[in-house]
């Protein structure tokens, strides 16, 4: 059964018109908030030298920028649900291209690490958590598909970012680059302007805004999902965890997050001691990146289909099995050519996983509890995306110089992604079973007390 | 007469002097000069203490390859491509009691090779230019210039403030102060010297303006004030119309709650028309 077109409070979101200019601007926004950690990476060799400080030192901003981003969730999703979606993009791209201007005049890698790390990542921080919030606001019907293009902003800003980054530090230097990459980040603040808030009629005579809808819940509903909107102002909604599907999704997701990001960055130095020479094994991560910018819409678009949606879930547990399989497999893989084909298979896994994965969160969730949803998801992923990569390392280290060394990396991280996804496939079963179950028991009850039902709310839109 | 058997029994003792001190050796070549492949060899003479193996030294390090334990009074060394690695003092050891050893010299030009070929500064900082120097004898002489105009001018230290040069055998250091974009780019050359001749290397220099950057940025940050402005001011242009079409849209839904979507669109499409 399709979902319903109209959510908890009666809000008729677009899917369409406006909408797709507000997709364009959390592409734009998802963009920068992904791919800045990465390409930030092509300066570290500059800083490096201009400020004397190890190569360890030097990968601590990437991470930093990366945790703050992550962990800074909860507090931007209340921030998100308090001021909107618009002002917090574009406060977020003004502190993104400030703190870059600054950080391009220190001295010190400590200064460095407050600027791009910290007040850059609460800037993207508030980037993320606001696009993806407002996408659940304007689409239903064709969620799915403003998702994937959404999300297909991260691969598409990496490969136009890295080549510009490059050039831009062959002809200013990286003090020049960052201040012209703090400009470009500014863009985010015209992706805010196009994010119009949505204006949430509430009351049959007048047009009530999203600000005085919070402040007076009980005008407006009476009966809401786990009690999600009372607890909405607090800082970390813990209501969220006695949403099963919310539990299920969470351990899923970490499973997946700490075996995602390690053959990542492991994978040049495999096609090397494989015999592929430097300049081919960059290439792969290129293609990877480019495959992926295709994969993303394409799944978008085939998660929309009528059926698909209505079991978007078990499509998530396919995707994750089916990236997972990919690294079981790759250690089998010799030869250059089936490196390539790997590498292809790989980015289809991993845009299809991210495609879905705040796409799934919302199915779950619904768009009232979605914000606090996605920024308690967000402060959780933060560890397993941590530990996965030197965990991988450190597997690395102990195999020692065997040719073997990098086999074992790509079976760890192969087979925790496939638990994750097979964990989620039963555990889907089961939600889905139990939802059906509640279901049954509702419309019961709603055809022995008929009365009820005008003021009763219904639950969320992805019951099915 | 007595003289002479005086002084010939001065020069006898002063040969017993010399055999005892260590047997003779006869290295051939006694020196390598300038050569791509060369075979070194040396041959213990008129000894009678037994030999137990030899092996070469290079640069004092142990040539693992030319260990033997053959007793014969001769070994030799080949060295197939002399580059600056192998350049370098070459001892042949014989394993005696004592230890005889001799030393052949094998000499290249030097190798000067630079860090970048090309070097960033920025105006009004200074740059650093560097060359190193390999292989054996290492540069005595270092020297700089700068090509202007298809020609070299040399660059002497202690003349002005602008240039510093720092030289040790194995590298050498120019240093430009408050570099300036009219003056300071172009190619510079290093050349070190030693007993056999000279080698050079040539670095390219370019000199970033400080406000290099400043023009792109200024740019970007106006393309994005008029393009907020656009957006704005279309939406305010726009929002009468909005509002209108949000309070009918609005009102349908809840009076058809939670049921089904059917009923819902009929409705709602029903009102907005």
């Amino acid at each position: 059964m399709p979902p319903s077109p109209s959510d908890s409070l009666g809000n008729k979101p677009l899917d369409g018109g406006w909408g797709w200019m507000v997709v364009i601007g959390a592409h734009i926004s998802i963009g920068f908030a992904y791919s800045t950690p990465k390409v930030l990476s092509i300066f570290f060799k500059a800083i490096q030298e201009d400020l004397g400080a190890s190569y360890s030192e030097i990968a601590w901003i990437s991470s930093i920028m990366l945790a703050v981003m992550y962990a800074g969730g909860p507090a931007s999703s209340m921030l998100v649900k308090r001021f909107g979606s618009r002002p917090m993009v574009m406060l977020g791209g003004l502190m993104c291209g400030a703190s870059m201007v600054t950080a391009s005049f220190g001295n010190s890698i400590v200064y460095i690490y407050f600027f791009i790390g910290v007040v850059g990542g609460c800037g993207l921080s508030l980037n993320l958590n606001a696009s993806l919030t407002i996408i659940s606001k304007y689409f239903l019907a064709r969620r799915p598909l403003a998702n994937g293009l959404a999300m297909a902003g991260s691969p598409v800003f990496l490969c136009l970012v890295a080549p510009l980054n490059q050039y831009l530090l062959d002809r200013f230097g990286w003090r020049g680059s960052l201040q012209i990459l703090g400009a470009l980040m500014l863009n985010c603040c015209v992706a805010g302007a196009l994010m119009r808030p949505v204006l949430l009629p509430c009351k049959p005579n007048s047009c009530v805004s999203q600000k005085m809808l919070e402040e007076e819940p009980n005008k407006c509903n009476t009966k809401v999902q786990g009690g999600c909107m009372k607890e909405a102002k607090n800082f970390l909604n813990l209501s969220l965890f006695k949403d099963r599907g919310f539990v299920f999704y969470l351990i899923g997701n970490m499973m997946f997050i700490f075996g995602a990001y390690a053959p990542i960055l492991f994978l040049p130095a495999y096609a090397i001691s494989q015999g592929v020479d430097e300049y081919s094994a960059a290439y792969l991560l290129s293609i990877m990146g480019f495959v992926d910018m295709f994969v993303r819409p394409a799944t978008g678009l085939l998660a929309n289909s009528k059926w698909i949606r209505p079991r978007i879930q078990y499509f998530f547990s396919f995707a994750m099995v089916f990236n997972g399989t990919c690294h079981l497999l790759c250690p089998l893989l010799n030869s250059h050519a089936f490196l390539i084909g790997y590498t292809v298979f790989f980015g289809i896994g991993f845009g299809m996983v991210f495609a879905l994965i705040f796409e799934c969160l919302m199915d779950l969730m619904g768009s009232q509890c979605f914000p606090s949803a996605v920024g308690m998801v967000t402060i959780i992923e933060c560890f397993p995306m941590l530990l996965g990569p030197p965990t991988a390392g450190l597997l690395v280290d102990l195999c020692g110089d065997s040719e073997y060394k990098y086999k074992y990396l790509f079976f760890m991280c192969g087979s925790v992604i496939v638990a994750g996804g097979l964990f989620l496939f039963v555990a889907n079963i089961y939600n889905y079973h139990m939802l059906d179950k509640e279901k049954t028991e509702n419309d019961r009850e709603q055809k022995e007390n008929p009365s009820e039902n005008q003021e009763q709310v219904s639950l969320s839109e992805a019951q099915i | 007469m007595k003289l002479l058997w005086a002084v010939s029994a001065l020069l006898l003792s002063c040969l017993r002097a010399n055999a005892s001190t260590g047997p003779n050796i006869i290295a051939e070549p006694s020196e390598v000069v300038n050569q791509t492949v060369a075979i070194l060899s040396c041959n213990m003479t008129e000894s009678s203490l037994p030999i137990k193996g030899s092996h070469w030294l290079h640069n004092g390090q142990k040539i693992d390859t030319s260990v033997s334990e053959d007793s014969a009074p001769f070994t030799t060394l080949r060295l197939d491509k002399i580059t600056h690695h192998s350049s370098g003092k070459y001892e042949c050891v014989f394993v005696t009691e004592p230890e005889g050893k001799k030393t052949i010299e094998v000499k290249i030009l030097p190798h000067v090779s630079t860090h970048k070929h090309s070097e960033h500064g920025n105006e009004n900082d200074e740059a650093e230019l560097v060359c190193d120097g390999h292989g054996y004898p290492l540069p005595t002489d270092w020297t700089w210039f700068k090509e202007v105009d298809g020609g070299k001018t040399p660059i002497i230290n202690g003349t002005s403030d602008k240039y510093e040069i720092k030289s040790t055998p194995n590298k050498t250091t120019l240093i430009i102060n408050s570099l300036s974009i009219d003056e300071d780019i172009g190619d510079y050359i290093c050349s070190g010297t030693n007993e056999l001749g000279t080698t050079s290397d040539k670095i390219h220099l370019r000199v970033r303006s400080r406000l290099a950057a400043l023009w792109p940025f200024l740019g970007i940050v106006a393309e994005v004030i008029i393009l907020v402005a656009i957006i704005f001011i279309y939406e305010k242009r726009r929002k009468p119309d909005e509002i209108t079409d949000d309070d009918d849209s609005g009102s349908a839904p809840l009076k058809s709650n939670s049921n089904d979507n059917h009923k819902d669109k009929n409705v709602r499409q029903r009102n907005s028309n």
